[in-house]
């Protein structure tokens, strides 16, 4: 849904509308969830990655929407997130802007409470996590913040609830007042202040109106800064005004009135002035006079009354400290995957017993009694017991056990620590380290993996990490891995598949990096201390990354089921995969029931092993319950790793192609089919002489 | 400049890249040359044979190539009409500045010779830099610059002033500026990864990790005293 009808509905509904704004990790999203309920909408501006949440909640039975902007350092419009962020409170004008702040780090949180405060929204400060600045030794004067800035300041626990009734009252109050603009000013450097003012008095004159009806002062900051999008503005109006000049220029002549196009004369060469005076882009000029009245304010406010000796600072020390980091970072990855299979395997057996022993004969029953007709009910029973079925004992013991660790590591802050240590090797792959992260998703479940390269900044680094997200195996082929190589080879060999796979994310990252044009970008990523996650916020983002999973790729695979149903009971199979059995044979050496068990394996991959252990009994009987009555260890080997590499599956194809258009999602596809019959055919033909394998 | 001494825009092209990984690295090596030039690594070994013969660069194997005495005095020449192309682009025909390098960059085998450059310069009001910050090479080919060196120079609790940013993209000076890495700026280098890994860089009361390929382009005045903690 667009962004602008999402927010024009909610407005409807309620009394008043709220924006969000803050910096990530301050906090904003506890606030957030605090307010709101599960009923979140989400919405994008076409051709942005970055998302706007809305919700709504009442306070003393007046009803509010909520609008949550993106976390940024800035509002600008340079990136995607800032300009997203500016775009949500230009567009839809809420009533008052609550601006959460980190109260550990004043300074930097007030250099966007200024920009809001130029831009003239009626705003309220939420001065957050009060109580780990107070643990940190900095005493605040909220107060004096308020007075200094010229709007209610709110100090808040959010994670504890403190302080956010108070809060809401104070938002409500100030909406309620109906001001269109506050008229608290920033005065910069005399040069700076005077180019602002001369601007700012033209604008006033000769512009009756301004772009999204900012305060002719916010516009001429922005003109100065050289902003690309008032720019553009400017002079798209321009143009307008070009199509009317038979009626205007008359007028133009008497009034003396300068066009927009003169305006922007004006501020480009004040803009001049200022870069030759001092040396430097007016932006920067701009940005540095905003951070130095922020540390102004923020020393005007702040004591330190003792000198942190923070246990957390020197864990986080200690994180990403070379020979300690190193060591940590990886026993706790092994630490959390070994937990998640452990954890994972109780759940899905407890899952299985119990569907196997009371849904599955039920359903049966009632199926039949319904369609009378008994293949039909095999074709329904294929999608919906065997299909739920997977989605129950892989999804859910798998995937969301997976993605609370996920969540818990990241809010605790102790993903940027992997982050910081893995970008010297992202890099080499192209990446940088915050792609480490959606890499990491991408083994519970490929599809919120590639949704989540959306934090990545250029389509070149979202194919690169997407593609090798791809080989990353989901808790579904770990499932083939772990039933088929551990059970019968035992667990040496299955963790020797991963290793094959991460040498060959290694490999494949290194090849594209040098073939797909472009250069890399850089990691900017801000290092915050290690914080206590929030429950609310973990189990929020949990079920944002689950919820990719279950509606996203879980119809897509049910459907795949009742597809195969259909394939397998009426025995039209064998069409598709005749042709197909020099390959699986000749190239790969495996037995050609394992073939048809690979083509319909693109469906729903965990099925693959089941489908061959179903087909394997027609054909040889049911001892072929154990894989080693009719393929050998190397042939297990190899059927496990062609499972693990090719095609991930149609729901993850899907997403691709919703995410980076058919023809990459084309290309990924062909090139991991083609990767698994290279590396699956020169195992078949060199393993034997390796390693120790009948 | 005399008709026999008169180079082509190729090679003043790669005398303008050489110097620029030269200021950054020590060195220019070939893979990042091609990589800046956006051509295959096979065109530049004839191009820089010849250069060699021409005695503008040396060839040192495993480390790249490095500019002599003559070299480097050409490769002033074409970053002076480089800088003051952008100058021209962004002052007088108001082009926008992330516009102004990919257009400057094939302005400046165009304006040669000084009978050309002195009364543009002129015409500019003798700016002393680009309009990125970085400086403009005098006619005899000095460079007014303050003594600095790239952050990741620095060792794990050092601290320093930001001198330059030698980047010249807008949308990453902006983002950097925001964030309070502004020349003048005093930073703190918390942590550094081995083997070139990334940085930990305090400004103000923040902490970021940058990526070796950011860190390297912000230039610092190391600062005698040791950081202080907090802010």
């Amino acid at each position: 849904m667009s962004c602008h009808r999402a927010f024009a509905e909610i407005k409807e509904k309620t009394d008043l509308t709220i924006a969000l704004a803050g910096n990530p990790n301050v906090g904003k999203s506890c606030v957030f969830n605090q307010l709101t309920g599960l009923n979140v909408v989400t919405a994008n501006y076409p051709g942005k990655t970055v998302e706007l949440n809305m919700g709504v909640t009442a306070h003393n039975g007046v009803k509010i929407g909520i609008m949550d902007l993106p976390g940024t350092y800035a509002l600008s419009a340079f990136s995607d997130d800032q300009w997203v962020a500016r775009r949500g409170v230009l567009e839809n004008r809420p009533d008052v802007v609550v601006i959460v702040v980190d109260a550990c780090n004043l300074q930097r949180n007030l250099y966007m409470v200024l920009q809001f405060l130029e831009l003239g929204f009626p705003l309220v400060v939420d001065l957050n996590l009060i109580d780990y600045a107070a643990k940190i030794g900095l005493k605040i004067d909220h107060e004096k913040l308020s007075e200094l800035l010229g709007v209610p300041v709110v100090p808040t626990v959010a994670i504890r609830g403190e302080g956010i009734k108070e809060l809401i009252q104070k938002a409500i109050d100030l909406a309620q007042r109906k001001v269109k603009h506050t008229s608290h000013q920033i005065e910069y450097g005399r040069d700076m202040e005077q180019a602002v003012q001369t601007l700012e008095e033209t604008i006033g004159k000769y512009m009756p109106k301004t772009p999204y009806d900012l305060p002719s002062r916010a516009l001429a900051i922005q003109l100065l800064e050289g902003d690309p999008e008032f720019t553009q503005i400017l002079k798209e109006g321009e143009s307008d005004e070009r199509r009317g000049k038979q009626q205007r220029w008359r007028h133009r002549w008497r009034g003396g009135r300068p066009s927009q196009q003169e305006i922007l004369q004006l501020s480009v060469s004040l803009a001049k002035q200022i870069e030759e005076k001092h040396g430097e882009p007016v932006g920067v000029r701009i940005a540095r006079e905003r951070h130095d009245l922020a540390g102004t304010i923020a020393n005007a406010v702040q004591v330190r009354v003792k000198q942190p000796t923070l246990l957390s600072e020197k864990l986080k020390h200690y994180s990403v400290a070379p020979y300690t980091g190193i060591p940590l970072m990886i026993s706790v990855l092994i630490g959390v995957f070994a937990f998640i299979f452990f954890v994972g395997s109780l759940l899905s057996g407890a899952v299985d017993s119990f569907w196997g022993s009371f849904i599955s004969p039920s359903m049966n029953w009632l199926i039949y009694s319904l369609i009378q007709n008994a293949t039909l009910t095999r074709i329904v029973l294929w999608g919906i017991d065997a299909g739920v079925l997977a989605w129950l004992s892989v999804g859910v013991p798998y995937v969301l056990t997976f993605y609370i660790v996920l969540s818990l590591l990241e809010d605790s802050g102790y993903l940027n620590s992997v982050a910081f240590l893995t970008d010297n090797i992202m890099h080499k792959l192209g990446l940088h380290g915050r792609a480490i992260i959606p890499i990491l998703t991408g083994a519970g479940c490929n599809v919120p993996a590639i949704m989540g390269t959306r934090v990545l900044t250029t389509k070149r680094e979202r194919i690169l990490a997407s593609t090798l997200i791809v080989l990353v195996p989901c808790s579904a082929r770990t499932a083939v891995i772990l039933g088929a190589v551990a059970s019968f080879m035992g667990l040496f060999y299955a963790i020797l598949i991963f290793a094959f796979e991460v040498a060959l994310i290694g490999l494949v990252g290194l090849g594209l990096h040098r073939l797909l044009p472009g250069e890399s970008s850089g990691l900017v990523m801000e290092m915050f201390p290690f914080r206590t996650p929030s429950v609310s916020a973990i189990a929020k983002k949990t079920w944002f990354r689950f919820k990719d999973f279950a509606f996203v790729a879980f119809p897509i695979v049910t459907l795949g089921s009742l597809v195969l149903g259909v394939l397998y009971e009426t025995k039209y199979l064998g069409l598709i995969v005749d042709p197909l059995q020099p390959v699986v044979q000749g190239l790969l050496g495996l037995p050609a029931v394992a073939g048809i068990a690979l083509i319909l394996g693109i469906l729903r991959k965990e099925l693959t092993l089941e489908l061959l252990v179903a087909l394997a009994i027609v054909q040889y009987g049911a001892t072929a319950q154990n894989l080693l009555v009719f393929m050998t260890p190397l042939q297990i080997f190899v059927f496990a790793l062609v499972v693990t590499i090719y095609i991930p599956c149609v729901a993850t194809v899907a997403v691709l192609g919703k995410e980076l258009g058919w023809r990459n999602a084309l290309f990924i596809m062909g090139f991991t089919i083609a990767l698994a019959l290279v590396v699956g055919g020169l195992a078949y033909r060199t393993l034997p002489y390796i390693l120790p394998m009948r | 400049m005399s008709r026999a001494e008169e180079v082509s825009a190729t090679i003043e092209e790669y005398l303008e890249a050489i110097y620029t990984l030269q200021e950054r690295n020590g060195s220019a090596k070939t893979t990042e040359l091609a990589k800046r030039l956006r051509v295959v690594l096979g065109t530049i070994t004839n191009t820089i044979e010849s250069m060699e013969k021409q005695n503008l660069i040396v060839h040192e194997p495993y480390k790249g190539v490095k500019l002599t005495a003559k070299g480097r005095k050409m490769a002033l020449d074409v970053v002076r009409r480089h800088r003051l192309s952008e100058r021209l682009l962004t002052d007088i025909l108001r082009l926008e500045w992330s516009k102004a390098h990919d257009v400057a960059c094939k302005l400046e085998h165009a304006i040669t010779g000084e009978d050309v450059i002195k009364p543009l310069e002129k015409a500019l009001g003798h700016p002393k830099t680009c309009p990125h910050g970085n400086p403009i090479p005098t006619e005899s080919g000095r460079l007014a610059e303050e003594k600095s060196e790239p952050m990741t120079n620095l060792s794990p609790r050092e601290s320093g002033v930001i001198v330059k940013i030698t980047d010249e993209r807008h949308d990453m000076l902006q983002y950097l500026a925001t964030l309070g890495l502004v020349p003048g700026a005093s930073v703190s280098i918390e942590e550094k990864a081995p083997f070139n890994g990334p940085i930990i860089v305090k400004v103000m009361s923040a902490s970021y990790a940058l990526g070796q390929n950011v860190a390297s382009v912000i230039w610092v005045k190391k600062s005698e005293a040791t950081a202080t903690l907090g802010g």
